[in-house]
């Protein structure tokens, strides 16, 4: 490799771990070197382990069956101290989990009719203000918000109204939360819309459709004033929004970029900097991106209205681990350049990325 | 798709979502913020819990900062440093209001971070900064110096400190006094020489260099001399400034001359209507001042000026004439002391004839400051120098004598500029060249690595006198005096090449276009006047034989080649274009040759690879013309005179004159044989795979004569063979009918044996079977043809089984 090359970032395996079941997520646990791996065991029951990084290796802590398989989880509306852990299953049900005691969840509520395809959490972990809150995207069509303190009913709902048809949810995220009264979530469909629904006044703040199903939504920063949002699709684009400029009738101004050749499963950034994020491909890659700003990030139209100027995005690294789909991926919160993801070909494994610091 | 969830959102129950949120609120008193969020209350936060957190929000102002986005930047780190302040958070809080112009506050927090951390190198550098912004300069200096004081090598500290130096010089007046001493030591230096680029000086100097000493004697004189120029451009442009044809250098010179006169002599005044007169002649004028030379020649010298003179109507009357060549003789014998006072009184006599000879006065002057030279007296020559030269700009012998003398007198600078200028006219003079790099090295002795940027600009010399000196240099370095006729011609040339090389441009230009349109007649046309204007330009030659091939003239596009070639030996262009013209006037090999040549040269043409291909191939078959019949010829003369883009068309129209009509049908089909029936003139093929060749490009082109042509030729016994595991149904069609239309009306028995054998042949069962009902139908009428013309060569029974063979 040219020295030229050794200059970018390089993305190492450093372990790697069989699984004997299939695993849909894997979470770094908070100020540990504890991972959690979940997914969906042969038989039909749903598993979840705990592994911890120890000298190159995966040690398997513990493991955990239930009863359905689980689809997602986050630790994002858990404080520092407990780090409890809220899943979604395949039937429906939003758990919290103490991990140190994982036999009964400690909060349990049966939110949705169908498969829990997403969640995400705000408002722990220090990052958010306000109130910790979990948010669930379902198959069942609903976007539901969920407040761990309160029991049965979810603080939102959002879901389309009588006789509409349904659309499945692939994807959720927070945002915007800088401060106790704002908030966003971002959510995205199978069919391709994206919607961003402002839980502060209760609207639907805006709507776009980027024609193909959408996978994987993130902001660059849940707890900033909304900045980017990027979303990837199912025929392997990802787009980026500027989320800082509305245009009345142009809503954001986005980049988007066909990476992959397949769909693209997963978008996470850097928790260090977000303005570098990762994308997990179906054929097993991984691409490392930078956004890059524009000289003015917005511009007067020409009735005088703000919109907003894109950037463009850089490839700087990009590696295939696997031929499976790389289905989940996490930036460890602590640890600069470590992350996990967990592929179809039922293995984690647990990557360094190099010259983080450089880009 | 703009979706059919139209999202209404269900608010369950809009109290309860309120309420919750007021509960969250109550419930979450680990974090709370103002409304704008710039204080985070982390009191009931443990210490790790306050690290983890201020650091988030540091990262988050890292973050906008690098988006550019300051205040949000200042904004998170204003929270960073409510959780828990650090000197990191404090620093690039500064930066950022420092981005914001902030300068009060930035001052603030790098004062914080400095009683957290004295000798923070960047809080300094950010101090500094600030102080400079709020002129405070001594307290930035001392901050600067801290820094270096921490680390000596400090690039950014040591640029500012020089910066930050050299304000405080600008501001503090004892500097002002101490230049305006040394002004006044200067000032004689300035009356003698009316420094030309004094103007210049005084901006330059002025803005760079008013702290260093080194420099204060130029910046004196030159603000001297910018005070007199003043009035001199005033003066010089209330006469109206008739010499718009003049470059700035020679305005400057002019004026600086002037503020010259302003204070000079009577005879200068008289000068100065000449000099009016005269200022737009000067490029005429010019070169005649560069033939005289000195005192080498004084003779041949004096009648050049003075046949220039007649020629100019500027003559040197004789009796100065008679005083110069006495200056010259007296020159030439080293009796330089002598010499002066004979071109002095030459001068004089000149000047108070009143007559028009600014370029004699030039050579007088410039002779008289060759005697001051030799005898040491450089003032007087620098003076001397300077009049020949407001008298013609740019002309060599003075700039060269007013840069010796400059060196002698070690103002180094000044010779540098005047060598420099020099080099520009003519850069093969050994002594300027010699002189430049002489006095390079004293200046860098002297100035340091930033000498250039004490040197008073070096004057741009007008292209024209350049081109003039180019043009004398055709003739002789060691200048010759010229008829007054030939330096007419010259002149006239000069204009000519200008106009010639303009009119050249617009016309290859509009040549170029007309390409590009496709006109390729007016092309030709508009190069061909090119080529009158020059001969030399081989672009034109190539462009001109594109149009040629366009245009199928391929003669005279190969002469163009030839033309190009013989100029530039690898002109790939032209060697692909003679290939293409050879190929067009079917001397194959040539243009193998011209072809090879290209990919010699660049194996990468495309163009040039497949044009290899397929004229190679055209050699090879057409190497082996078989002329067997007079359709045949006919059809070779077509082609000869059908190009690629010619067929096209003839093909289009062709199919456009298509008719059920088989006759007609069949004429096209003879007429449109393209390059492929050049090809079809068929030799006997030796293995299946010579064969395998031809059948396919019969078949390609469907040129049943063609195919006639090779059953012919060919063994009926050796078809199987030949057509080896080859035979499809196209194939075995176009046999089919070129055996009904060609071969049976001549020889049934012929048709009998290929049909024979062409049932032996490998996949001849498969190929059958696959024959649509049409093109069984063909086979049936084949047979029956051979049935109604049946000879001694097969029997009717024979035909049947054969038949049955057949499957009909």
């Amino acid at each position: 490799m040219s020295a030229a090359g050794l200059e970018r970032p390089q993305v190492v395996v450093h372990a790697q771990q069989s699984l004997n079941y299939t695993v849909f997520d894997c979470k770094w646990v908070p100020r540990s070197a504890r991972l959690l791996c979940l997914g969906s065991a042969p038989r039909g029951t749903g598993v979840l382990q705990l592994y911890e990084l120890r000298g190159g290796r995966l040690l398997l802590l513990s493991e955990i069956e239930k009863a359905k398989p689980i689809k997602c989880a986050t630790f994002g509306a858990a404080s520092l101290q407990q780090r409890h852990l809220a899943t979604g299953d395949f039937a429906g049900s939003l758990s919290i989990w103490n991990l140190e005691a994982p036999e009964i969840p400690v909060y349990s509520v049966k939110g949705h009719k169908e498969i829990i395809n997403s969640i995400d959490g705000v408002g722990g972990l220090g990052i958010g203000e306000g109130a910790p809150e979990i948010v669930t995207g379902s198959r069942d069509g609903t976007v539901k918000v969920w407040d761990p303190r309160q029991k049965e009913t979810p603080v939102a709902n959002m879901e389309p109204a009588q006789g509409e048809s349904k659309r499945d949810c692939w994807t959720v995220a927070f945002g915007n939360a800088y401060n106790q009264e704002e908030r966003v979530v971002c959510a995205g469909y199978d069919n391709g819309d994206i919607k961003l629904f402002d839980l502060r006044t209760m609207s639907l703040r805006w709507e776009t459709n980027i024609k193909n199903g959408v996978c994987s939504v993130e902001f660059d920063r849940k707890d900033v004033n909304m900045n980017k949002l990027v979303a990837t699709s199912l025929e392997g684009k990802f787009h980026v929004f500027d989320m800082r400029t509305q245009h009345p009738t142009k809503g954001f101004a986005s980049v988007s970029e066909k990476a992959h050749k397949s769909t693209i499963w997963q978008v996470r950034h850097l928790p260090q900097n977000r303005d570098v994020f990762m994308t997990s491909g179906g054929a097993g890659s991984l691409h490392l991106w930078k956004y890059e700003y524009p000289a003015q990030r917005s511009k007067k139209d020409s009735e005088g209205a703000e919109m907003g100027v894109a950037g463009s995005v850089s490839l700087l690294q990009n590696v295939t681990l696997s031929t499976q789909p790389i289905s989940s991926l996490d930036w460890s919160p602590d640890k600069k350049g470590l992350c996990v993801c967990g592929a179809f070909d039922q293995t984690v494994r647990v990557l360094i990325v190099t010259k983080l610091n450089k880009v | 798709m703009k979706d059919k969830i139209t999202c209404l959102l269900f608010v369950v129950p809009a109290a309860v979502f309120l309420l919750s949120r007021m509960k969250s609120s109550k419930t979450n008193k680990e974090i709370r913020k103002t409304y704008h969020g710039i204080t985070v209350n982390g009191i009931s936060m443990t210490k790790k819990e306050k690290i983890f957190i201020a650091t988030r929000e540091k990262e988050k102002g890292n973050e906008a900062f690098a988006s550019g986005d300051y205040v949000e930047a200042v904004t998170y780190y204003a929270r960073s440093i409510s959780i828990l302040p650090t000197a990191a958070a404090y620093n690039n809080k500064a930066q950022a209001e420092i981005k914001l112009q902030d300068w009060d506050s930035a001052l603030q927090d790098c004062e914080k971070v400095l009683d957290m951390e004295p000798s923070n190198v960047k809080a300094l550098l950010r101090r500094a900064t600030v102080y400079n912004q709020l002129k405070n300069y001594q307290a930035a200096m001392k901050d600067l110096n801290a820094v270096l004081c921490i680390e000596p090598e400090n690039a950014v500290a040591k640029k500012n400190l020089l910066e930050i130096e050299k304000k405080l010089k600008e501001l503090k007046p004892g500097y002002k006094t101490e230049g305006r001493g040394k002004r006044i030591l200067i000032q004689d230096i300035e009356d003698s020489e009316g420094d030309e680029e004094g103007g210049e000086n005084a901006e330059v100097c002025g803005r760079s260099s008013r702290d260093k000493k080194i420099v204060l004697p130029v910046r004196g004189e030159a603000a001297l001399g910018k005070a007199e120029m003043g009035n001199a451009q005033r003066k010089f442009h209330s006469k109206g400034g008739g010499s718009k044809l003049e470059d700035r250098g020679t305005q400057k010179q002019k004026e600086s001359t002037e503020s010259g006169l302003k204070k000079g002599t009577e005879e200068k005044k008289s000068q100065k209507t000449d000099h009016e007169g005269e200022a737009n002649g000067y490029l005429n004028s010019n070169q005649t001042s560069e033939s005289p030379e000195a005192g080498q020649s004084s003779r041949s010298h004096g009648a050049g000026s003075l046949s220039a003179g007649a020629a100019h109507s500027t003559s040197l009357p004789p009796a100065a004439a008679k005083l110069k060549s006495e200056g010259n003789e007296l020159f030439k014998s080293g009796q330089f002391g002598e010499a002066v006072p004979k071109y002095s009184e030459a001068i004089e006599y000149v000047i108070s004839v009143g007559e028009r000879s600014p370029d004699d006065l030039s050579i007088l002057y410039s002779n008289r400051a060759a005697c001051y030279l030799k005898e040491g007296n450089c003032s007087d020559c620098v003076q001397d120098c300077n009049r020949a030269l407001e008298l013609q700009p740019f002309s060599l012998k003075p700039l060269l004598r007013r840069a010796m003398a400059y060196e002698s007198m070690e103002r180094y600078r000044q010779a540098y500029v005047d060598y420099k200028t020099v080099l520009q006219i003519d850069s093969s003079i050994q002594a300027a060249n010699d002189s430049v790099n002489r006095i390079t090295k004293t200046l860098i002795d002297q100035d340091g690595s930033s000498w250039r940027e004490k040197l008073p600009p070096i004057p741009v010399v007008p292209i024209a006198a350049q081109l003039n000196r180019w043009d004398g240099g055709n003739f002789t370095s060691e200048v010759k005096p010229k008829s007054p006729t030939d330096i007419n011609k010259e002149e006239q040339l000069q204009m000519n090449r200008e106009k010639a090389e303009e009119k050249f441009r617009t016309l290859k230009n509009e040549g170029n276009d007309f390409v590009k349109k496709g006109k390729y007649d007016e092309a030709v046309n508009k190069y061909s006047e090119c080529l009158k204007l020059n001969t030399k330009d081989c672009t034109i030659y190539t462009n001109r034989a594109l149009c040629y091939l366009k245009l199928h003239k391929y003669e005279e596009a190969k002469q163009d080649c030839d033309h190009v070639l013989q100029i530039e030996d690898c002109n790939i262009k032209a060697f692909y274009r003679r290939a293409l013209a050879y190929k067009g006037l079917q001397s194959y090999q040539a243009s193998v040759d011209d072809l090879k040549k290209v990919l010699l040269i660049d194996p990468n043409v495309l163009e040039a690879k497949k044009e290899l291909e397929e004229i190679t191939q055209l050699l090879s078959l057409g190497g082996v013309a078989v002329a067997d019949c007079q359709q045949k010829q006919r059809k070779k003369i077509t082609i000869q005179e059908v190009t690629d883009e010619q067929e096209e068309g003839q093909l289009e129209t062709a199919e456009d004159v298509v008719t059920d009509n088989l006759s007609s049908k069949e004429a096209v089909q003879k007429c449109v044989p393209s390059r492929t029936c050049e090809k079809l003139t068929i030799s006997e093929p030796s293995n299946a795979y010579d064969f395998g060749q031809i059948v396919n490009a019969v078949n390609a082109s469907k040129d049943q004569s063609a195919c006639a042509d090779l059953l012919t030729i060919t063994d009926p016994k050796k078809l199987p063979v030949l057509l080896s595991n080859k035979l499809e149904g196209e194939i075995f069609l176009i046999f089919i009918q070129s055996l009904a239309h060609y071969i049976l009306g001549k020889d049934p028995g012929l048709v009998y044996q290929h049909l024979f054998y062409l049932s032996k042949a490998e996949r001849f069962k498969v190929v059958l079977a696959l024959l649509s009902k049409n093109e069984k139908e063909q086979v049936q009428r084949l047979f029956d043809l051979l049935t109604e013309n049946q000879n001694h060569q097969y029997s009717l029974e024979e035909l049947d089984s054969l038949k049955k063979v057949y499957e009909l």
